[in-house]
C-alpha cells in the first residue's frame, strides 16, 4: 500500500486489490477503451479531422474482407509472440525479449531455406515442417538462456531478455549484409526469395489462412499444456510463489528453463510467419515491433490463450487502420502514431485502476505519522 | 457455485486478473460503439468528388445526351518517411504535387507517410480499397509487396521506385513498372567541386546503408574529387566513409560528420541521409572560421548552409509520375523500367556550350543545385562542360576518362574498369567495391 499526502488533511491511498468483481473488470476494460477512443477523437477534432469518420474507418478495417485478411496477417506474428509471453508471464517471468526471439525464428527458418536451396539438404516437402521445428527451437533457446540464468543465479530477466533483443537484431543485420545476401539481388540487403514450398501461401494462396490454422493449433496446444499437464500446473505454482513450489518439490531450474524455452519458441514461430508469410524472404528489421506489441496483447488477454485471438486481431487492425486513416482524414502520419499510443495508454490506465484501489481521504483525522 | 468459486480463486492468482468476459466485452463493446459511429459517419462520409459525379448523373438522366463525365484519375503514394524530412519523402511529395498540377485533367492523389516497410502490404490494400488506379511505392523495401499486390490486382497499376522488379524486366507482373532518378553523374560533378576547393585533400562521406546505390554514389563522388584534386596538385585524393545505417537520422549523421571533420581532417562532406544535417554541420564550422563544405541532397538545401553549400544533387520526380498518369489515363500502359539520368525528360536534351549551360538550374528529373561562386571559375566551367556532355551520355564517370585516363581500380588494386570500358547496368546495379582512394573497407 502506498500513501501520498497531498495536503495535511488529504491523503491518497493506493492499494492493491486482492480480488476484484467480474463486473468491475468488464466495466473498466470497456470504459478504458471508450475513453481512449474519446480522447483520440477529441485530439482529431482539434486537428480539424472528423472523429466519426475516423471511428468508422477503424471499424471498416475489421469488416472489409481484403483489409481483414491483411489485419490477420499482422495479427498472427503478434499472436504467436503473445502465446509465448502468456506462458512466461504465468510463471512470473517477465520476458521482454519476444522481439529478439522473433528474430531468431526468422533466422532459423531462413537458414533452413538456404540449406535446402544452396546445399540441396532435405526434400522439398520437408522444408516447411523443418522451418517450423527449427524456428521454435531457435526462439526457444534464445529465451531458455535468460530463464536458465534466472533460475540458477537469479539474474533479472527483464534486463537479459531486453538486451538480447539487440543482439538478435544486429545478428540478423550482419547475416543479411554479409553471407546471406542474395547473390542475384544487386547487392541489396535481402536474402534470396523463398521458394513457394517454403511459404505459408503454399496451401490456400493467402498466408493468412495457413497461418491462422497453425496459430489455432498452437493456441489449443498451449491451452492444453497449461490446463491438463503437470508442467502447466508447475508453471502456475512457480508464478504464485516460489517457496510453495520449492516446498512442493518442484525442480525449479527445470520448470523455469522449460517455460522460458516454450515462451521463446512460440515467439520464434511468430518470426517464421513474418519471413514465410508476410515478406517471403529475410531482410533487416523485418519485425515492426511485433514482439513489443505482444506484451500489451498478453496483458489484455488475461493470460487466456483464446483471448489472444481477438486481442491480437484488434491490434493488427490498429496497424492497418493507421494507414487507412492517413489517406481518409488527410492528417500527418505522426498523428496516427499518437492515436495508437493513446489507445495503448488508456488501456494500461484501465489496468491500473482495476488492479489497484485508489481512495482519497479528506478532512477529519490527524495527519498520520 | 463450485465453478464460480473456482473462478474467483483463479482470478485472484492471476496476476492480471482480467476475466474472460472483460476482454470479450471490451472488444465487443468497441465493435458495437464503433459500428454505430461507423453507420453515422458512413452516411455523412461521402467523399467530395462524388458530389461532382452526382450532379452530372442527374443531368444525364434528364437529357441522355451528355457524354460520360470524366472520372478523375485516382493515384496513391506510399512514403517511407515523413514528408517533413526535407529529403527523400519530401522530394517525392513535391513530385506528386508537380505531376498533379501539370496533368491538366482531374486527378485526385492521396499519400501515406511514414509507412514501415513491413506494413506496406496493408497500406497498398487500403489504397486499393480507396479506389486508386495507380499506386507509387517509394522505398526499396516495398518492392516485393508491390509485386505481390500487382499480381493480386491485375487491373490496377503499380510503380515501384528504386527497385529492380517490373514487367519489363520479366520478374514482376506486367502491371508493375520500376523507376528511379539516378544521381551518380551528379555525385561525380559534386566530386569535381570538392576536389576543386579542398585544402586538406581529404573528403568525407556520410553513408546511409552499404547498398549498391549508395556505394556507386560514393565511388562517383570520390572519382570526381580525385580528378579535380589530382589535376590541381598532382596528388591523389583521400576519402573517408562513415556508415550510419539509417535513412533518416539527423543526429547520427551529425555525429558522423563531426567525426569526419575532427578525426579525419575532411573539409568537404558529401552524404546520403535524408535531412540537411551534414550541411548544417559544415555551416557551423564555416561560422567558426573553419572552411568545411557540403551539398544539397534531393531538394535545394542552400538555405541550411548559405556559406557551406557548394552545389548538390536534386531530383524532381514529377515528370516520371506524370508519364505514368498519362499512361493510365489514356489506357496506354506499358511496363517500363525507367532510370533517369541527366538529359532525360529535359525539354532540350542536347549539349549546350559552357557559357549557355543550364547546370545549376532546375530541369528534367535530376539536376545540379546552384553552384557556389567559391568554386574556382575554371572548375565551374569543367563542371558545366561535363554536365552538358552527360545530357547526351557523351561522358561517363565510370570510365577511364573520368579518372584522368587511368583504369579504375578497387581497394585491392584490381582493375574494375579498363581502357575503353564503361560501367554497364549490372556493374552499376551491383557495385560492391570501393575505388582505391577510399580508406575504409566496405562493411560486409
Amino acid at each position: 500500500m502506498i500513501k501520498y499526502r497531498l495536503r495535511p488533511n488529504v491523503v491518497v491511498k493506493i492499494e492493491r486489490r486482492l480480488h476484484y468483481p467480474r463486473k468491475l473488470s468488464v466495466l473498466s476494460t470497456i470504459l478504458s477503451i471508450l475513453i481512449a477512443f474519446g480522447v483520440a477523437g477529441a485530439a482529431l477534432t482539434i486537428l480539424g479531422a472528423d472523429a466519426l469518420i475516423a471511428y468508422s474507418q477503424i471499424i471498416a478495417v475489421f469488416i472489409t474482407p481484403s483489409l481483414l485478411i491483411e489485419t490477420i496477417k499482422y495479427a498472427i506474428p503478434i499472436g504467436f509472440a503473445a502465446l509465448g509471453l502468456n506462458i512466461a508471464f504465468r510463471m512470473n517471468f517477465w520476458n521482454i525479449g519476444a522481439e529478439g526471439q522473433i528474430y531468431l525464428g526468422m533466422f532459423a527458418s531462413t537458414g533452413i531455406v538456404l540449406l535446402h536451396v544452396y546445399y540441396g539438404m532435405f526434400p522439398e516437402y520437408f522444408v516447411l515442417p523443418m522451418m517450423i521445428v527449427t524456428s521454435f527451437i531457435a526462439g526457444g533457446a534464445w529465451c531458455a538462456l535468460p530463464s536458465f540464468l534466472k533460475a540458477k543465479m537469479k539474474v533479472n530477466e527483464i534486463l537479459t531478455t531486453l538486451m538480447m533483443n539487440y543482439i538478435a537484431i544486429y545478428f540478423v543485420d550482419y547475416l543479411i549484409y554479409g553471407p546471406w545476401r542474395d547473390p542475384k539481388g544487386f547487392g541489396f540487403p535481402l536474402s534470396i526469395p523463398f521458394p513457394e514450398y517454403a511459404k505459408l501461401t503454399l496451401i490456400f494462396g493467402e498466408s493468412t489462412y495457413l497461418g491462422s490454422i497453425l496459430f489455432i493449433a498452437m493456441a489449443t496446444l498451449v491451452y492444453c499444456i497449461l490446463k491438463y499437464t503437470k508442467l502447466g500446473f508447475e508453471l502456475k505454482i512457480v508464478g504464485e510463489s516460489l517457496d510453495t513450489a520449492r516446498y512442493a518439490g518442484t525442480n525449479l531450474t527445470k520448470v523455469i528453463t522449460l517455460g522460458g524455452f516454450l515462451s521463446g519458441g512460440f515467439a520464434g514461430l511468430g518470426g517464421l510467419t513474418i519471413v514465410s508469410g508476410i515478406i517471403g524472404r529475410l531482410r533487416p528489421r523485418a519485425s515492426a515491433g511485433y514482439g513489443y506489441t505482444a506484451i500489451i496483447v498478453t496483458l489484455l488477454s488475461t493470460l487466456n490463450p483464446w483471448l489472444i485471438i481477438p486481442t491480437s486481431i484488434f491490434f493488427g487492425g490498429l496497424f492497418v487502420a493507421g494507414n487507412t486513416l492517413q489517406v481518409t482524414l488527410n492528417i500527418p502520419g505522426a498523428t496516427i502514431e499518437m492515436l495508437q499510443a493513446l489507445i495503448f495508454l488508456f488501456i494500461l490506465f484501465g489496468e491500473l485502476f482495476k488492479r489497484y484501489k485508489i481512495t482519497i481521504l479528506t478532512g477529519g483525522g490527524k495527519p498520520e505519522p | 457455485m463450485d465453478e464460480r468459486s473456482l473462478n474467483k480463486k483463479l482470478s485472484r492468482r492471476d496476476f492480471l486478473g482480467i476475466t474472460k468476459t472483460a476482454a470479450i466485452g471490451g472488444v465487443v463493446a468497441a465493435g458495437v460503439i464503433g459500428g454505430v459511429a461507423g453507420y453515422v459517419a458512413g452516411t455523412g462520409a461521402a467523399p467530395a468528388p462524388l458530389t461532382v459525379t452526382k450532379t452530372t448523373t442527374e443531368v444525364k438522366e434528364v437529357t441522355r445526351t451528355v457524354p460520360e463525365p470524366v472520372k478523375p484519375l485516382k493515384v496513391g503514394y506510399i512514403y517511407v518517411g515523413p514528408i517533413g524530412d526535407y529529403g527523400w519523402s519530401y522530394g517525392h511529395d513535391r513530385g506528386r504535387r508537380w505531376a498533379d498540377e501539370r496533368f491538366g485533367k482531374p486527378v485526385e492523389s492521396i499519400y501515406m507517410e511514414s509507412v514501415p516497410e513491413a506494413e506496406v502490404g496493408g497500406a497498398i490494400t487500403s489504397l486499393i480499397e480507396k479506389g486508386v488506379d495507380l499506386v507509387f511505392t517509394t522505398s526499396f523495401g516495398y518492392m516485393d509487396p508491390t509485386a505481390e499486390a500487382a499480381a493480386k490486382y491485375p487491373d490496377k497499376h503499380f510503380v515501384h521506385i528504386s527497385g529492380y522488379r517490373s514487367g519489363a524486366a520479366g520478374n514482376a507482373p506486367e502491371n508493375m513498372s520500376a523507376a528511379f532518378a539516378e544521381f551518380y553523374q551528379l555525385y561525380y560533378l559534386n566530386g569535381l567541386a570538392a576536389g576543386a576547393v579542398t585544402e586538406t585533400g581529404v573528403v568525407g562521406y556520410v553513408g546511409a546503408y552499404p547498398i549498391p546505390e549508395v556505394v556507386r554514389h560514393i565511388n562517383a563522388f570520390v572519382l570526381g574529387a580525385n580528378y579535380a584534386y589530382k589535376k590541381r596538385t598532382g596528388k591523389n585524393i583521400k576519402a573517408h566513409v562513415s556508415w550510419i545505417f539509417e535513412w533518416v537520422a539527423p543526429e547520427k549523421a551529425r555525429a558522423a560528420a563531426i567525426a569526419l571533420v575532427e578525426e579525419k581532417n575532411c573539409d568537404v562532406l558529401a552524404f546520403t541521409e535524408d535531412t540537411p544535417a551534414v550541411l548544417q554541420v559544415a555551416e557551423e564550422y564555416q561560422k567558426k572560421g573553419r572552411r568545411v563544405w557540403s551539398f544539397s541532397h534531393y531538394s535545394d538545401m542552400k538555405e541550411y548552409g548559405p556559406t557551406a553549400h557548394l552545389t548538390g544533387q536534386i531530383a524532381n520526380w514529377g515528370p516520371i509520375y506524370l508519364e505514368f498518369y498519362r499512361m493510365v489515363a489514356t489506357n496506354s500502359w506499358q511496363s517500363v523500367d525507367i532510370w533517369t539520368r541527366i538529359g532525360d525528360y529535359m525539354p532540350w536534351r542536347w549539349r549546350l556550350p559552357e557559357e549557355k549551360s543550364t547546370a545549376g538550374k532546375p530541369e528534367g528529373t535530376v539536376y545540379l543545385a546552384p553552384l557556389n561562386p567559391v568554386i574556382p571559375s575554371e572548375w565551374q566551367r569543367e563542371i558545366k562542360r561535363r554536365y552538358e556532355e552527360m545530357k547526351e551520355l557523351l561522358f561517363e564517370p565510370f570510365s577511364v576518362e573520368g579518372n584522368l585516363g587511368e583504369p579504375i581500380r578497387d581497394q585491392d588494386g584490381e582493375v574494375r574498369i579498363k581502357v575503353g570500358e564503361r560501367a554497364d547496368h549490372d556493374m552499376l546495379w551491383s557495385m560492391d567495391w570501393h575505388v582505391e582512394y577510399i580508406e575504409e573497407r566496405l562493411p560486409r
